[in-house]
């Protein structure tokens, strides 16, 4: 687990140079052959309480028991791969929706249809010293989602739950 | 004067068990910090009088010293099984309140409960030799312990003899029980309408998912609370860090937890319901409190996510989704928990890694995806940074760990066992755990109350669970004026 | 009783003394209950602390909802917070995903995650830098006309500022002064605390998850657990301490810390250790004092055609609970695995832990080509108790708790239509209910409600600190 591979596997006379993340907990104690995210290289390791007992070995020829789920390649901006790029990294399963986002999801209506302040920029809408009142005056400050509410309401998607 | 040495040989586990005894191993097995070494840490950020004056009104030995806030409230508890009444009753005693707790006369079957059934772990009583399991004990608090049979006729007179002259009663005996033999709250409050009367249970005792008996009268007990409300799904490893079936899976809390918080919003209820009728109207009032949904009101934002874009909340292990870092993950001898979310501490952690392992800083302190603390938050982030994190950890203890972040004053702390818990230092000093040596049991080793610390009127523990109906004689007769011939001929006929 | 005793008063007989208490006498128990807690129309009945008003220098989650109880109870609260910042518990969300606008006008592309759900209902927000000699007076103006406070700083960190108890007494001797944290006075006294620190320091991670037999780690509960609980308890010594003060007119320090409050939960934890020596460990899904009390795995997902990969794949497990021995027989008839039975007929023997490991592996054996509603129904229809581990759809879909009214949606004026989960279910009470207006503010929102209608201070002074920064 707790380590890293950074493969400096040299392909095209370029070096690889990609990080690969052995996530905490799945590799803590861990045998088997994993690949490198960037260049497809397999390495045998065994990992016991963290550490890297053997290897990386390189095991050329040989399909990998596992991917990592991360890697990311420092020397090159950062470029990533995230979880579940297909060939590369191993998809992450146990999460909350079926499309994962990592950054702020702009919703304007609630699961039942109805307006929710879930997307920025919002219009300046604050008093003296920042005071706010009691309403949002949706219909002024987003007449969009109002319309686009009404529409809902028209379609019958408003619902009660 | 040097303890004795003897030889000993031990065979089996029965051996070891009087060789812990506290008699032998007292707590805390070496002394806590001095009021000097303590003073020192004060003056080091300049707090010195500040730290003096804390102690001095806040000390917890002091607490014997000072009233006790509920001093006059009387209490029933009239629960089984479970520990929210318990907690309940609990927490309004060791804030001084009068409380008795009344069991059937074949007793709360709790008292049976012991850890994988193991009889030498529970407590004799020295008079009778009966034996009572510790959670029982330990959670039975400042609490008067009498026998009623409340299914015959007799017994539900005492009964309601008893609740006219209380201010609170708690119950937690199955949906609608109570009522059936005519003294629940719509009887009781026509004979004590001051009565303040909270029903503790699971799921409720009404609704369509209310608490269930089996078909053969066994009780709902949690975890079937943590189960109802999502807590149980949304707590454990993913399958993405540990293999299904072999640690991946949904996982209950170790204790019965939502027990707790369903007692403790009880007691909080039953408080605010005190206020309003000796503030405002003279009236008590009916409270419902269930361990599935006290808890769910404090699952953060769970259902709430879900209202928001039909987010269903997956587990993370020991990672939190929300906050980058705030976690734990293994170390050399254990777990270490490191927690640092705005800029100033995520930076501070990271100094405090680097400086052993350069590496740290430059694969997280100049990635620009981490740069953001929001962003931080996302799933590839807590990847890498975790990754890295326990990169550092595995050539450390937790307490070289723990020793290093504390130099960067990071909230930082190893996952403690109970035997180290009661031997930390700070643990020790305040104290969290205490002994109290009971008449019938011994010297009990216990959680102390965390609301110990006032100036005026710290809660406190005066005694621990007691044997099954010890307090039938005094209560029997201060509350009701029952001499012991008539509660001795009572209990022949099988009502105490 | 009536002065002339041939006279038959009614309220002198037992039992109901009008037609309408006959009626409520008569009516099923269910219904009564439901009557009487009357989900739905909380806001016609009375606030059971009408007229308190506490101050909440607080932020995370532990020290908040000390205060969010009593604002949920009826209390009028200010919650403090850093000029155009705010609580750093408003940047918390869970991957990022989740966040309601305006943070505030200065900062329009920021939001307040979800992380802050639940924490602050129904209080005015303000804003101050106590920083600023400036502020110091409507502070103390504050403390003046407040019955208490609760605050979370380093210890030390109020006393340099010149306003711990040892100063606010002085002012206001009715005062009652929270400090929660972390530690407390003591070696540690400076530790920083969070939630996640309480779990692992105090023992409870130490007795959660699978064992390392099993295979598992010590585990997270999954929330905020410990802040929340142990925010409790301070709310119940805070309202131990204003009944205290109703009878002699003082007030209190109290000082709280969060990581004992976990050590408190942890059962015969403590006792067990301290008499015999013994150190609880993890028993996974398991319960160390009862079997069968456990939840086991099934083969197949109720929902395996769902798109949302919680109900696809873990729609899986089921709490079964048949420890009494009626009850452990019909569970082995049930099974096919009668020889348990007949092995560990005694619930003395089935507890053990080897018996523990084989009787939950013969049952996930049994249930291994069954989905999660199959293992329920079969066990229901033979009077067993088994319900499934639900997730927060089936919780937000679940009747009972829309019926009870501790699953419902809010209208909040300034962020639209948030679902709620919490107030409503921290307690039915039958005559001063629990009750929710608004999910929080944005930051500074009451600053002029505050400052101008409350402490009196000009509008053009309001603008001129806000100018500043200082609020």
């Amino acid at each position: 687990m707790c380590d890293i591979i950074w493969c400096k596997k040299e392909i095209d006379g370029k070096i690889c140079n990609t990080v690969n993340y052995l996530d905490p907990y799945c590799f803590w104690n861990w045998e088997g052959k994993i690949n490198c995210a960037e260049c497809g290289t397999v390495y045998y390791i065994h990992m016991i309480q963290g550490f890297m007992y053997k290897g990386p070995e390189e095991r050329p020829g040989e399909e990998p028991d596992i991917m990592p789920l991360y890697a990311d390649k420092p020397l090159d901006g950062y470029d990533n791969y995230l979880p579940g790029t297909e060939g590369r990294t191993r998809p992450y399963n146990c999460l909350p929706r079926h499309i994962y986002l990592g950054r702020a999801d702009m919703v304007k209506f609630s699961i039942r249809g109805r307006p929710v302040r879930g997307w920025c920029p919002q219009p300046p809408c604050s008093g003296i010293a920042g005071s706010h009142g009691f309403k949002w005056d949706i219909q002024k400050l987003s007449p969009e989602v109002w319309e686009e509410y009404q529409e809902k309401l028209k379609k019958g998607e408003v619902k009660e739950w | 004067m040097a303890p004795e040495k003897r030889e000993i040989e031990i065979n089996s586990r029965e051996d070891t068990l009087d060789l812990m005894s506290p008699d032998i191993r007292p707590w805390p097995v070496t002394p806590p910090p001095s009021p000097e070494e303590v003073a020192a840490v004060y003056a080091k950020r300049k707090a010195t009088d500040f730290g003096k004056w804390c102690e001095d009104n806040l000390r917890f030995e002091y607490s014997f010293g000072k009233p006790e806030a509920l001093q006059g409230l009387k209490v029933l508890c009239m629960g089984l099984w479970r520990l929210g009444n318990k907690f309940c009753a609990s927490l309004l005693g060791e804030a001084g309140a009068e409380v008795i707790n009344i069991e059937p006369p074949e007793g709360d079957p709790l008292r049976k409960l012991t850890p994988f059934g193991r009889e030498e772990y529970m407590l004799e009583d020295k008079e009778t030799g009966e034996k009572c399991g510790l959670e029982f004990i330990h959670e039975m608090r400042n609490q008067y312990s009498i026998t009623l049979n409340i299914e015959t006729e007799e017994g539900r007179e005492i009964y309601k003899n008893l609740a006219k002259n209380v201010d609170v009663l708690i119950e937690e005996y199955p949906p609608g029980y109570m009522d059936e033999l005519g003294v629940g709250y719509r009887q009781l409050s026509k004979l004590n309408p001051g009565l303040v009367y909270c029903w503790i249970g699971v799921r409720g005792s009404w609704g369509p998912y209310k608490d269930k008996l089996s078909k053969f009268g066994q009780w709902t007990l949690e975890p079937f609370g943590g189960c109802a409300n999502s807590f149980v799904h949304n707590t454990g490893f993913p399958p993405d860090q540990l293999p299904r079936g072999k640690g991946g899976d949904p996982t209950r809390s170790g204790v019965w937890f939502a027990d707790y918080v369903a007692g403790e919003q009880a007691a909080c209820s039953i408080l605010a319901a005190l206020y309003w009728r000796d503030e405002f109207s003279g009236e008590g009032q009916f409270i419902e409190v269930t361990g599935a949904e006290s808890q769910m009101d404090i699952l953060d934002f769970d259902i709430g996510w879900y209202g928001f874009n039909g987010s269903i909340k997956a587990r993370t292990g020991a990672w939190d989704p929300n906050l980058n870092q705030y976690e734990w993950n293994p170390c050399k001898d254990g777990y270490m928990m490191i927690g640092g979310q705005t800029d100033r501490l995520w930076y501070r952690i990271g100094m405090c890694i680097e400086r052993d392992y350069p590496q740290f800083g430059r694969l997280i302190h100049e990635d620009p995806l981490l740069k953001e603390m929001g962003a931080r938050n996302a799933l590839q982030a807590l990847i890498k940074t975790y990754t890295l994190t326990t990169r550092w950890l595995r050539d450390l203890n937790r307490i070289e760990a723990e020793q290093k972040l504390l130099e960067y004053e990071i909230a930082a702390g190893p996952i403690l066992f109970i035997d180290e818990v009661a031997e930390f230092p700070h643990f020790k000093y305040r104290p969290w755990v205490y002994t109290i040596d009971s008449d019938q049991y011994g010297t009990i080793l216990y959680s102390a109350s965390p609301n110990s610390f006032q100036m005026r009127t710290p809660h406190r523990v005066k005694w621990m669970g007691r044997p099954l109906g010890k307090d039938n004689y005094e209560i029997y007769q201060k509350w009701l004026g029952m001499g012991q011939s008539q509660v001795n001929e009572l209990k022949d006929k099988g009502v105490i | 009783m009536a002065k002339d005793l041939r006279v038959t008063r009614l309220e002198d007989l037992p039992g109901p003394k009008s037609k309408e208490e006959l009626e409520e006498m008569k009516m099923p128990y269910e219904e009564f209950c439901r009557k009487a807690f009357d989900p739905g129309n909380e806001m016609t009945k009375p606030q059971a602390l009408k007229g308190i008003r506490w101050l909440s220098t607080t932020m995370y989650i532990f020290t908040p909802h000390s205060v969010s109880n009593l604002a949920e109870l009826g209390a009028e609260v200010i919650k403090v917070e850093m000029p155009r910042m705010g609580d750093p518990m408003r940047h918390t969300s869970p991957f990022n995903e989740c966040y309601l606008y305006p943070l505030h006008d200065s900062r329009p592309v920021t939001g307040t995650g979800m992380g802050f759900l639940n924490a602050n209902p129904n209080e005015y927000h303000i804003t101050m830098d106590y920083h600023i000699d400036e502020m110091k007076e409507a502070f103390y103006r504050l403390v003046r006309m407040s019955d208490g406070l609760t605050e979370c700083y380093r210890p030390g960190t109020f006393d340099r500022w010149k306003q711990s108890y040892r100063y606010l007494q002085e002012l206001n001797p009715r005062f009652i002064y929270v400090w929660g944290g972390g530690f407390g006075y003591g070696p540690k006294v400076f530790g920083g605390s969070y939630d996640i620190l309480g779990q692992a320091h105090a023992g409870l991670a130490s007795v959660t998850g699978m064992h390392e037999f099993m295979g598992g780690h010590c585990t997270k509960h999954s929330n905020w657990c410990i802040d929340w609980y142990s925010g409790t308890q301070i709310t119940f010594g805070i309202l131990a301490a204003l009944l205290w003060r109703r009878k002699t007119g003082l007030g209190t320090m109290i000082e709280f810390s969060q990581v004992q409050a976990a050590t408190r939960a942890l059962g015969y934890t403590a006792p067990l250790y301290g008499r015999f020596g013994i150190v609880r460990q993890r028993w996974g899904n398991w319960d160390t004092q009862l079997c069968v009390h456990g939840i086991i795995l099934c083969g197949k997902s109720d929902f395996p055609d769902a798109i949302n990969p919680q109900d696809k794949y873990e729609a899986r497990y089921v709490m079964v609970s048949a420890f009494q021995d009626a009850d452990f027989k019909e569970l082995c008839d049930i099974t096919g695995n009668k020889e348990l039975y007949e092995k560990y007929k005694a619930h003395k023997d089935r507890v053990e832990a080897e018996a523990q490991v084989e009787i939950y592996a013969a049952l996930e054996k049994w249930a291994s080509d069954k989905s999660r509603s199959e293992v329920v129904k079969t066990l229901q229809d033979a009077g067993l108790l088994a319900e499934p581990v639900r997730n927060d759809r089936e919780v937000y879909e679940c009747e009972h708790f829309r019926q009870r009214g501790t699953v419902r949606w809010l209208e909040d004026p300034i962020f639209g239509d948030v679902l709620q989960h919490g107030t409503y279910s921290a307690g039915l009470m039958e005559k001063t209910p629990r009750r929710l207006f608004w999910i929080w503010r944005p930051v500074g929102a009451d600053n002029v409600r505050i400052y101008h209608e409350l402490l009196g201070y000009p509008v053009s002074k309001i603008e001129e600190w806000y100018e500043k920064s200082w609020i």
